[in-house]
């Protein structure tokens, strides 16, 4: 996302700066173990985990920095952090 | 004179490495200069930081547009940034990555060593920071600093077991790239 100097960006503007390269680790979470508390989502600094219509929770990856807070909240510990490769 | 140009993502140490770099050139008997430049100042945003050697004084303050060599990070950067704009021929360029040179678009008569800095950074370090790890890749691949003058760099700047695990993550780099060269 490139701006000039002196330009307004218009709303939505940051959804156009995938940040999801900037990971190292990513997480994966576990359907099996997950008890769909919703804690991770909350959680989430960049708000991209959202619950699927199946009732599960899962993390937007074009967006997810790794940053591994949902892993430390989960209290069923069933998010894991895993190096992706680059 | 020869000149480097780092890409990295704010938070992986492209800054912290071209001084290192450059005190270590320094203490190789060489003239040397290190700058960063910078975007947006955050995390994650990409960075480039530049490092010139020379025989001689060095009076050149500008950036680097037309480096001998380049360091990525972060390979994924490639996509985001050109990472390659200007550099010479016969140039040669370090990407810290998992795949292989032909997964990326290289310049011809370019040479290119690739090395999974990311994995020798956690094994050694414990956190995925591979600044260090390629300032060893470097060395080796280059030959502008001795592995030798780099440690010291390296515990000049860092104190006690950090420096100790810093240098080995480099010495690691040193040797891999040193026996693919």
């Amino acid at each position: 996302m490139a701006l000039r100097v002196g330009c307004a960006a218009p709303p939505g503007k940051a959804l156009e700066n995938k940040t999801g390269t900037w990971r190292v680790f990513k997480p994966v979470f576990d359907p099996e173990t997950c008890n769909r508390c919703g804690i991770c989502a909350q959680f989430c600094p960049e708000g991209c985990i959202r619950e699927t219509d199946e009732g599960i929770f899962e993390p937007d990856l074009d967006y997810c920095k790794g940053c591994g807070i949902c892993e430390e909240v989960c209290p069923k510990e069933s998010i894991r952090m895993e190096k992706e490769e680059k | 004179m020869r000149e480097l140009r780092i890409h990295g993502r704010g938070g992986q140490g492209s800054v912290t490495a071209a001084e290192l770099i450059a005190c270590a050139a320094f203490e190789g008997g060489v003239f040397s200069q290190a700058f960063p430049a910078f975007g947006v100042e955050r995390r994650g945003a990409p960075v480039q930081a530049f490092v010139r050697f020379s025989d001689r004084k060095i009076r050149l303050r500008s950036q680097v547009y037309e480096p001998d060599y380049i360091i990525v990070q972060d390979s994924t950067l490639i996509r985001d940034v050109d990472v390659f704009n200007g550099i010479k021929p016969g140039g040669i360029a370090i990407i810290n990555t998992e795949k292989t040179v032909r997964d990326f678009h290289v310049p011809e008569d370019v040479t290119v060593y690739t090395i999974d800095a990311t994995t020798i950074a956690l094994e050694e370090l414990g956190l995925p920071i591979t600044n260090t790890t390629l300032m060893g890749a470097f060395a080796a691949a280059t030959g502008e600093i001795k592995l030798e003058s780099l440690e010291n760099a390296l515990r000049n700047r860092f104190s006690g077991s950090m420096a100790e695990k810093n240098a080995r993550a480099a010495e690691r780099a040193y040797k891999q790239v040193g026996g693919a060269a």
